[in-house]
């Protein structure tokens, strides 16, 4: 199963330092998917105004699905109708989804979102405008940002720019946010201040969808094994066990070691 | 015909009238829930994705636990002297399970795709598992429990197949309920951003399968006192203070494997710098784990109806908090959002509840579910003939 994780051939590069608020980004989301502005893909996030008078500063970045490598909400979805395609985007497929909402506790990046006011909701979250990339365009968000700080390319070419920049502006923090979180990510952030400030979910190198597969594929295994168990113990009860009917401590003692 | 049935209506306590006033009630509210949609109905959100109806779930599963293990103790460990408690149990079993698929049901989003799980799987999903293993299990808990049914001279050559695939039949049934009780806690394996680590384990399965054995146990002594009050039969109190005796045990283990767990993952210092997670933590290992260990050590406890149904309510009230507080109160808050169920979300979970009570009784009533039971009153046959010897 490791085996067939593989790095996306695409990836956002995100520049917190450049991000100035505008927000065109979801309008341009909002406009390309024609869905509402309540229930986005795309969000901000920030750290709000820091300091005090007259030394005011504020950072935001814009958000969205993380693309992940080994994403956490494609196993825990229960009709597979997250998946990730073979560019490394993780699709939805509207018409599988029965909305248990199992991804939106899954995502460590607490992404995929729900139209909960429809009265047949189903999941929102961004698919990286995969219409447009099949037309050659990038993805309405980079296409529209103003101040480029959404880049959009190559996984390899952004994660070496991202690695340029940092060694040209020392102002940026030396941490590639979506590099190794959740066993990495084709979402990249670069940040003036820690991705902790700036309101990002702390999450580990390590996907929990991996944790999720290392307790799920045993259950062949746990199934068997009770079922042998069970049947071993029915025989050698039934076979064995007979004389001992009337004494009540000796049974007692086997059944604990079961529990 | 209809005179018959007025007649059996008016024989009913006054209780069923109650019961079947809320369940209409619920069943109305689910009707506009489904209509209307989740967002009209109830304060799920981006936040709390999940809310009371999947805490509800998840402990109703633990209390139906009481069906396979007291499945595992009179066929597979033979001791055949609890056998008058199977088909109470196995009732219960069944009303639970169907209760937590009508609020799974409603809990969809897309509740017109239901059936979607079995048609476009992912076997690496713990949701996907769970359902499966709870809908084959109802199938086998039906099987356990149609003896009570087919009574009647005609299926006694059914009765015989059936009695003869008992013991394959309760294996599968053991086998998927300790597949999904544990994989009820898998769910939460994928949640370790979100979920407190005082809850949060890789072992969580284990935890989970372990603490429905206990609550499984404690429903079928708790509940023997309660059928004893309400239906004059229970299970006889020797034997009930037998099961006590394994209470202790189990629920010992499961107390030195939590700890051990937070020891192990150096989070012990997290039981009492947690805030309040703290606080529950403590509360739901005091409530549920250590009082009731106590107390069914103590002979005189166990002996005593009243003094094991509070011990059992105990274990009841701990594995559901257990249950409350991983899927709900023991979820890292983020930031802008919080959860409590609207008003629509209780009235559907009350009609629910009621019509469990309501099934419960109606098909004890009706089929001879305590058939093997103490009988504790003194039944209206018996009373007309004591009439007639007075009035001669």
């Amino acid at each position: 199963m490791l085996d067939s994780i593989h790095k996306g051939k695409y990836a956002f590069l995100i520049d917190a330092s450049l991000c100035i608020d505008c927000r065109s980004c979801m309008v341009a989301c909002s406009v390309e998917h024609n869905v509402s502005m309540t229930s986005t893909r795309i969000w901000m996030k920030g750290t709000g105004i820091m300091g005090t008078f007259p030394d005011l500063a504020s950072h935001t970045a814009v958000f969205h699905c993380m693309h992940c490598d080994d994403p956490s909400c494609v196993s825990a979805c229960t009709v597979g109708a997250l998946q990730r395609n073979e560019d490394g985007i993780v699709v939805y497929d509207a018409y599988r989804c029965i909305g248990c909402r199992y991804c939106m506790y899954a995502c460590p990046f607490e992404v995929p979102n729900m139209n909960l006011d429809e009265q047949l909701p189903l999941i929102v979250k961004c698919d990286m405008c995969e219409d447009r990339l099949n037309q050659g365009l990038e993805p309405a968000c980079a296409a529209t940002c103003l101040t480029e700080a959404i880049q959009f390319g190559n996984r390899e070419e952004m994660l070496q720019q991202a690695h340029t920049r940092m060694k040209e502006n020392p102002d940026l923090c030396d941490h590639i946010y979506g590099e190794h979180e959740n066993g990495g990510t084709s979402t990249l952030y670069l940040s003036p201040i820690s991705c902790d400030e700036l309101c990002f979910p702390c999450v580990g190198t390590h996907s929990t969808a991996y944790s999720n597969r290392q307790v799920t594929e045993t259950t062949p295994v746990v199934a068997g094994t009770t079922a042998l168990a069970l049947s071993g113990i029915f025989l050698a009860i039934k076979h064995f066990g007979n004389h001992k009917e009337n004494s009540e401590d000796a049974p007692e003692n086997t059944e604990e070691s079961q529990s | 015909m209809i005179q018959k049935i007025i007649e059996e209506l008016r024989k009913m306590p006054k209780a069923v009238y109650i019961l079947a006033v809320i369940v209409g009630i619920g069943g109305l509210t689910a009707i506009y829930r489904l209509y209307a949609g989740l967002g009209a109905t109830t304060n799920l959100s981006k936040g709390y994705p999940w809310g009371i109806w999947i805490s509800f779930d998840l402990s109703m599963v633990a209390f139906s636990g009481g069906a396979f293990t007291l499945a595992a103790i009179v066929y597979i460990f033979q001791k055949k002297e609890f056998h008058p408690a199977v088909y109470p149990t196995v009732l219960t079993g069944l009303v639970g399970y169907t209760s937590v698929l009508v609020i799974l049901f409603m809990d969809l989003g897309r509740w017109d795709r239901f059936y979607h799980f079995v048609i476009f799987p992912n076997v690496h999903s713990a949701l996907f598992e769970v359902s499966w293993c709870i809908l084959l299990y109802s199938t086998v808990l039906v099987y356990e429990l149609s003896p009570v049914f087919l009574k009647q001279p005609r299926f006694r050559g059914l009765n015989r197949i059936i009695k003869k695939m008992t013991i394959p039949m309760v294996i599968a049934g053991v086998t998927l309920s300790t597949l999904h009780q544990s994989s009820l806690g898998t769910l939460f394996i994928v949640m370790s951003n979100r979920l407190h680590p005082l809850w949060y384990s890789m072992i969580l399965p284990v935890f989970f399968w372990m603490s429905s054995i206990g609550s499984g146990l404690a429903m079928v002594i708790g509940g023997s006192t309660v059928s004893y009050w309400v239906f004059g039969r229970s299970l006889n109190q020797k034997l009930v203070a037998k099961l006590g005796r394994y209470i202790p045990w189990i629920l010992g283990v499961y107390l030195l494997a939590k700890i051990g767990e937070l020891f192990a993952t150096n989070e012990l210092n997290l039981i009492f710098n947690s805030g309040k997670f703290s606080f529950l933590f403590i509360l739901e290992m005091l409530i549920g784990v250590v009082a009731p260990t106590i107390l069914f050590s103590l002979k005189s406890i166990r002996q005593n109806r009243i003094g094991s149904l509070l011990s059992a309510t105990l274990v009841i009230i701990g594995v559901s908090l257990n249950r409350f507080n991983t899927s709900w109160w023991g979820m890292q808050p983020v930031e802008g959002y919080s959860y409590a169920p609207t008003v629509a979300e209780v009235v559907i979970l009350a009609g629910v509840l009621s019509g469990v009570i309501l099934a419960f009784t109606l098909v004890s009533r009706y089929f001879p579910v305590f058939e093997e039971t103490d009988d504790n009153r003194v039944t209206p046959l018996v009373k007309d003939e004591i009439g007639a010897i007075a009035a001669d």
